[in-house]
């Protein structure tokens, strides 16, 4: 018995060394491609979750796939497979790009995209009174005619430095929204320099700031501002 | 010798084996139906249609949308015909607003794949073959069933053009050994698409008897599937080149139409609606209770209103779970509801009278009173507190107030912490010995009980002995066109087309068989809001917003409310605070969702469905 046992044993440990002996010969994903998106108002566009990304299509492959844009307007995927691709940023409040470019895709490719945005957002401050947070800013368009019209605008208050749509603490962000809804040619000089409230922040907390201007473009996309931290004393 | 003799033997035996056994089997399977089989008989027919039938994209009580959510889990997804898809909450009216419910906001934009060419290529093989058997059924019973052929393939590529645009127009079946580049067809033009669901349905109305069984079409069934496919079409040439997501199949024409082809398509949709004039009339069997009348027009087998429905059977493992799913346990022997219609559904009825002049909540003795006055057809279509179904009451209270001072608005716009009322998670938890929630809700704690102060009533059948209304039991069919859709079919098309006078008369009948004052004038915005009322959880209105184009705008981070009766303590009276509803859902509706994309598994076969729906 113990010799049948011992028989058998040997067997699978001879079978289970000789199995697995083929190798995959294929490259893993182990291409990358990272880069900025720019904006012609200088500096990177500012993005948020869940608008503005790099579509990319392999050439010979069907479905596209895609890299959302960080909230500082760069990009970065390491897990790609190396290979040509046709790549164009989509998704977000910036002038459409029809024409996609041919990247080939290694190792540590980069590649930089410039943006016009529809809106820039200028002059920027947060002054605290109390537990009330002021906001103004400028808004302005690089490019007046076509420009799709203005929907609203709203404060993204967030405990964390991502923030944005979709990342915003809504008692304090979605709730302060103003409406607009004008085309910013029809805006007048006051219209364009703007102030947004915030009452109620909690003291003693920190809290993430920046405003946003919506637009009803094909993705209901919006232009952001920087991000300003505000501490609410005790 | 002998053993020459015997091989002699050998061999003569093996030639005349192997010569006699060289016959070609020449038999016909037994496990395999020939077109013989089928087409020379109205029985082989019958089976035959029995399951295109089926398959048609009927957007029924088991329909669900998507496959986001995990939704699937009762069973899967898109138009289900098994005997356990008890996902009826899972519905399109959660996903937009005349309900709110299990989807996490609105997520159904992207659609289950639809891609229906298999059924497709059945009825293409039908259209084929029945030419050859006139001496078996007759001419006239060919025609008959080719204008059924005809309708049936009208209602799948309907299916597909209002989810894809364009996709490609295929009549004949496609021989499976023809060369690849054959068989990658190209996507045909949306414009295209429509034309030819234009021309199939007109070659149904022109050989369909105007009889048939339930459950099978007839011409007239044609011409008001006509009525809404065409009013589609118009509506995507009207809006949908206004308010687009521009890409390369928009520039093509696979996705979207030219604004000038709306008028000819609205003037399509009003003459095939013009068609079942005299036919069919509005379900008025009892026009004493307006209420009880409206109720029924759902539930009563043979109704004058009926032109197409679907039915269930337990026998055959496809009922459904509309009584076990739409109400709560405490009305049924199992399952639960998840779903709740919206007091912003409720007030395209006009606003519901609970606060007074100042502000302050009206009080009321008894829940039930907050249904005077109300429309019957509302009341016919939501249950609002104080209704009964199966003997007992919808006892609807959120909480108790101890004392209330205030206007309701005030009181809302409080932080939750702050209010000062009893709330319980329990409906067996007291409060100086008065129950605090109702039996119905609403709460939070979990799925079952209302999140909005109401519950679906279309469609309940209420004659059910509680012990029996458990999941996969429900037998009632679903009327998928019925004659008050197609008078606001036409309705719509006529004030498209100016004729402001055929609209209203079409609009007065379904108010008044409705129980509402009717109109002395009509326009657009009266027309659409009485499609809402009238066709409120029928899985209509979510394309209604598609082909208006208006649902980013009704859907952009959209929130729903409920209205919360609560009881007042001291005063010993009822209160109802209008707030928003207890899932506390956002909704929005991205542009790129007028068109649902093309399914990735299907371009991965076939490359030249490329370019895909503008933004995927």
């Amino acid at each position: 018995m113990k010799k049948l046992i011992s028989i058998i044993l040997a067997g699978m440990a001879i079978l289970a060394i000789s199995a697995c002996t083929k190798t995959d010969n294929y490259d893993g994903p182990n291409a990358s491609f990272q880069g900025n998106i720019i904006s012609t108002a200088g500096g990177n566009l500012p993005t948020s979750s869940g608008s503005t990304q790099i579509k990319l299509q392999q050439i010979g492959w069907t479905s596209p796939q895609t890299i959302p844009s960080k909230f500082d307007g760069t990009f970065e995927d390491t897990k790609l497979f190396k290979g040509g691709y046709r790549v164009i940023p989509t998704g977000g409040a910036f002038w459409p790009i029809y024409d996609t470019i041919t990247v080939n895709i290694a190792q540590g490719t980069k590649h930089d995209f410039t943006v016009t945005p529809y809106i820039v957002i200028k002059n920027f401050t947060a002054t605290l009174t109390g537990t009330t947070l002021n906001l103004t800013y400028d808004i302005d368009a690089p490019i007046v005619a076509g420009l799709p019209t203005i929907k609203d605008t709203q404060p993204y208050v967030n405990t964390t430095k991502l923030v944005g749509a979709g990342a915003s603490i809504r008692d304090f962000s979605d709730v302060n929204a103003v409406t607009i809804n004008k085309d910013f040619i029809d805006m007048s000089a006051s219209e364009k320099s703007r102030t947004l409230t915030v009452p109620n922040l909690i003291p003693g907390r920190t809290f993430f700031v920046r405003v946003g201007v919506r637009l009803s473009d094909s993705y209901n996309s919006s232009n952001f501002s920087d991000i300003i931290e505000i501490d609410v004393p005790k | 010798m002998k053993s020459i003799h015997k091989l002699i033997i050998a061999i003569s035996l093996t030639a005349g084996v192997s010569i006699t056994s060289c016959q070609k089997l020449n038999v016909p399977p037994k496990n395999i139906f020939t077109s013989d089989v089928i087409f020379n008989s109205q029985a082989g027919i019958q089976s035959f249609l029995a399951t295109l039938y089926q398959d048609l994209p009927i957007e029924d009580f088991k329909y669900l949308p998507s496959s986001a959510d995990g939704s699937g889990s009762g069973g899967g997804y898109g138009f289900l015909h098994g005997g356990n898809d008890w996902t009826e909450f899972f519905n399109e009216a959660g996903a937009i607003g005349e309900e709110v419910g299990p989807w996490s906001g609105f997520n159904i934009g992207g659609g289950f794949g639809f891609w229906p060419y298999g059924d497709i290529r059945n009825v293409n093989i039908m259209i084929a073959e029945l030419p050859k058997h006139t001496t078996q059924l007759t001419q006239t019973g060919v025609d008959a069933l080719l204008g059924e052929a005809h309708f049936l393939r009208a209602y799948y590529y309907f299916g597909m053009a209002k989810r894809y645009g364009g996709v490609p127009i295929i009549t004949v079946p496609q021989d499976p050994g023809a060369p690849l580049a054959t068989l990658q067809v190209h996507r045909d033009k949306e414009q295209a698409v429509w034309d030819f669901i234009g021309a199939e349905l007109d070659l149904g109305y022109k050989m369909m008897p105007a009889t048939s069984d339930a459950g099978r079409a007839n011409k007239y069934v044609a011409a008001a599937l006509k009525s809404r496919a065409m009013l589609y079409a118009a509506c995507v040439a009207k809006y949908g080149s206004a308010n687009f997501v521009d890409g390369e199949a928009r520039s093509s024409g696979f996705a979207g139409i030219p604004a000038s082809a709306a008028t000819g398509y609205f003037q399509a949709a009003y003459d095939a609606a013009k068609l079942l004039d005299g036919v069919y009339s509005l379900y008025n069997a009892t026009p004493g209770d307006k209420v009880q009348n409206y109720v029924d027009l759902f539930l009563k087998p043979g109704s004058p209103e009926n032109i197409f429905i679907k039915q269930y059977s337990k026998a055959n493992n496809t009922a459904h779970s509309w009584d076990a799913t739409m109400s709560p346990r405490y009305f049924t022997a199992d399952a639960l509801s998840r779903s709740y219609p919206t007091l912003d559904l409720v007030q395209l009825w006009g606003n519901l009278q609970v606060t007074n002049s100042d502000g302050t909540p009206k009080r009321f003795d008894n829940r039930a009173d907050i249904q005077q006055g109300l429309e019957p057809r509302l009341l016919a279509t939501i249950y609002f507190p104080g209704a009964t179904l199966r003997g007992l009451t919808f006892d609807m209270q959120r909480g108790i107030y101890p004392s209330f001072s205030g206007t309701a608005a005030a009181e809302v716009a409080k932080q939750p912490n702050s209010r000062s009322y009893i709330l319980s998670g329990d409906t067996k938890t007291l409060y100086q010995g008065k129950q605090v929630i109702g039996f119905t809700g609403p709460w939070t704690g979990g799925d079952e009980l209302t999140r909005t102060g109401f519950y679906v009533r279309k469609y309940v059948d209420y004659n059910r002995v509680q012990a029996t209304v458990g999941l996969n039991s429900s037998v009632q069919p679903w009327i998928d066109l019925r004659y008050a859709e197609v008078l606001l079919n036409r309705a719509e098309a006529a004030v498209e087309l100016g004729n402001t006078g055929d609209a209203l008369a079409d609009i007065n009948l379904i108010r008044d068989r409705a129980g509402a004052t009717l109109y002395g004038s009509i326009d657009l915005t009266k027309v659409r809001n009485e499609r809402r009322m009238e066709l409120a959880f029928e899985n209509q209105y979510y394309w209604d917003i598609k082909r208006w184009r208006t649902a980013d705008q009704v859907l952009d981070k959209a929130h729903f409310k409920g209205l919360m009766p609560y009881y007042v303590f001291d005063e010993n009276k009822y209160i109802f605070l209008a707030e928003p509803e207890l899932f506390n859902r956002e909704y929005t509706f991205s542009k790129q969702s007028y068109y649902e994309p093309i399914p990735g598994g299907e371009i991965s076969k076939n490359p030249n469905l490329l370019p895909n729906n503008p933004g995927y």
